[in-house]
């Protein structure tokens, strides 16, 4: 079953279109990916589909509902998340607060709690360290809070912009495990990343941006194997 | 400068930096998380004041009661100066300061229309006593308004921390695009921080009528301590404009005691460069805007 659409949305900063004409669709219990070069679109448009960007044309709906008129919280309050690029914790907030604050959507606090569990399963660090200021977390502590704190509202969509952004391939490693784990879940996941071959390991789909457009969709197993993927993105 | 002098105005400096802070933290909270500032706040602290006036002093109505309307209806204020202008110049730091310094002077104008410009107004001092402490004499009324500010601001300091509507101001305050992604309305956000500034500098205006000249401009001099103290708190902490008030408070006071007001103004200036030369982001200076 499609749970997002994004169709044929156009993206501008300003005057300059970052996204043109894209299209792509998440099924319910996929991993999708979003790979492509530096600049080529891709947080443009994951933030296009939270609310922080709007399409100059085109629109997005979720389980059947267009969301690309709705404002970022209230995105949010529909069960769609998002780990941002850069982390984007909150860094004056300990570890704890952010983590409640990925809640806040919550009504009952025994959901926060079970949810609260949930996470701390998935990133220990986060409950050793549940006292520690977001901001003095290293960035691979940080980027386990920013997942964290975007699983906290038990979404049905994660948003996930290039998790393993400056990470240790050890880190990248893990994360990529964790990501794993959660789509074992059942939960759907878009994950948008430069490291091509992290991402078409772990999807079952993916899209292919190149200066705002998509060049090439398909799935994951199709776009490993493609020759010109693995020239451009794969190394080799 | 004699002993007796010199306790009165330690005593005053801590009155001073009480007021500067319930004032500052407002303009703070307000800055951190619309981005915007109001310059207005100082006409907020004036309405409040008027509150006492009008309701204590010319009806006679119990100065405790007046002193929680004033903080009600200032929050008030601050809720309709949301909802009319920064709703609307949202993002536009430089329309929302142009809007607010004109709303400034319209509240000016209709205060002074309403009941005069150029008197002050006296307003019956309610605890008209002094107490002796360390050989100074020095007013209940002065004093009573330390309480008052370490109370309100200590509330606001305790909502921020302890509440989840509270920790979201905070974390709009931090970052609004992450906070918003978290399902927390942005737009509410400011609206709320508006009302607990509004409050806040309405509660020290009615703290402050009874010792006070009380006149449509007396926000003026205030304010401008206030952004003051905002800025070398670090602008958006809350935290940070505290602890300004408090190097304010006494700088200020005691400058003002050995020279006058304006050499303590400028004094004031000074230490503002100076910190902020050493410290460009603030005492409490956050690493992003
Ligand atoms: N805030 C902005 N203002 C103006 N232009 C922007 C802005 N953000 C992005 N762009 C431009 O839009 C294009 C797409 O940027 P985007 O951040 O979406 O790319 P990306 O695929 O996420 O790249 P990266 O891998 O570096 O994160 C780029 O050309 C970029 O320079
Ligand atoms: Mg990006």
């Amino acid at each position: 079953m499609t749970l997002l659409s994004v169709d044929n949305i156009t993206v501008q900063y300003g005057r300059v279109p970052a996204v043109r004409g894209v299209s792509l669709e998440v099924h319910e219990g996929e991993i999708v990916t979003l790979i492509g070069a530096n600049g080529a679109g891709k947080s443009t448009t994951i933030r296009s589909i939270s609310g922080l960007n709007t399409p100059t044309s085109g629109s997005i709906t979720f389980q059947g509902e267009k969301i690309s008129n709705l404002t970022p919280d209230k995105i949010a309050t529909l069960g769609i998340t998002q780990s941002p690029e850069g982390r984007r914790v909150f860094p004056y907030m300990s570890v704890h607060e952010n983590l409640e604050m990925g809640a806040f959507q919550l009504k009952s606090s025994a959901e926060l709690r079970r949810n609260m569990e949930i996470v701390h399963v998935h990133f220990p660090v986060l409950k050793e360290r549940h006292k520690q200021l977001a901001g003095t977390l290293s960035g691979g502590q940080q980027q386990m809070l920013a997942i964290g704190r975007a699983l906290m509202s038990n979404p049905k969509l994660l948003l996930l912009d290039e998790p393993t952004l400056g990470l240790s391939p050890l880190l990248s490693q893990q994360l990529a495990k964790i990501v794993r784990d959660l789509h074992e879940t059942g939960l759907t996941i878009l994950l948008v990343e430069q490291n091509a071959r992290m991402a078409l390991n772990l999807a079952d789909r993916g899209y292919v941006l190149e200066t705002g457009e998509i060049v090439l969709e398909g799935p994951a197993s199709e776009l490993r194997s493609n020759e010109e993927i693995q020239k451009m993105y794969l190394g080799g | 400068m004699d002993w007796p002098t010199f306790i009165q105005t330690i005593a005053n400096s801590i009155v001073a930096s009480s007021i500067y802070a319930s004032i500052a933290v407002g303009l703070a909270l307000c800055f951190g998380v619309m981005q915007m500032a109001n310059f207005a706040h100082g006409e907020f602290f004036m309405l409040g004041a008027y509150v006492v006036f009008v309701l204590n002093a010319m009806l006679g109505l119990p100065y405790p009661f007046v002193v929680l309307l004033a903080a009600l209806f200032v929050g008030f204020v601050g809720l309709v100066v949301e909802q009319t202008i920064f709703k609307r110049t949202r993002g536009n730091v430089l329309a929302g300061f142009m809007a607010t310094a004109g709303l400034g002077m319209i509240l000016q104008v209709i205060v002074g229309q309403l009941w005069g410009f150029a008197l002050m107004k006296t307003i019956p001092t309610p605890y008209p006593e002094t107490v002796s402490i360390l050989g100074a004499q020095i007013g209940v009324q002065r004093l009573l308004i330390v309480p008052g500010a370490i109370l309100s601001v200590g509330l606001l300091w305790y909502f921020l921390h302890h509440s989840r509507i509270g920790k979201g101001l905070r974390a709009c305050a931090q970052d609004q695009e992450a906070a918003a992604l978290q399902g927390i309305s942005v737009v509410r956000m400011g609206a709320l921080a508006m009302v607990l500034a509004g409050m806040l500098a309405g509660f020290a205006g009615a703290l402050m009528a009874p010792v006070h000249a009380v006149t449509p401009y007396m926000g003026h001099a205030v304010v401008l301590t206030a952004f003051i103290v905002v800025v070398v708190g670090g602008m958006a902490s809350v935290e940070g404009a505290i602890v300004a008030s408090i190097l304010f408070g006494f700088v200020h006071t005691f400058a003002a005691t050995i020279f006058d007001s304006v050499v303590a103004s400028m004094i004031g200036v000074v230490v503002m460069i100076v910190v902020l030369v050493a410290k460009p982001k603030g005492l409490m200076g956050r690493a992003k805007a």
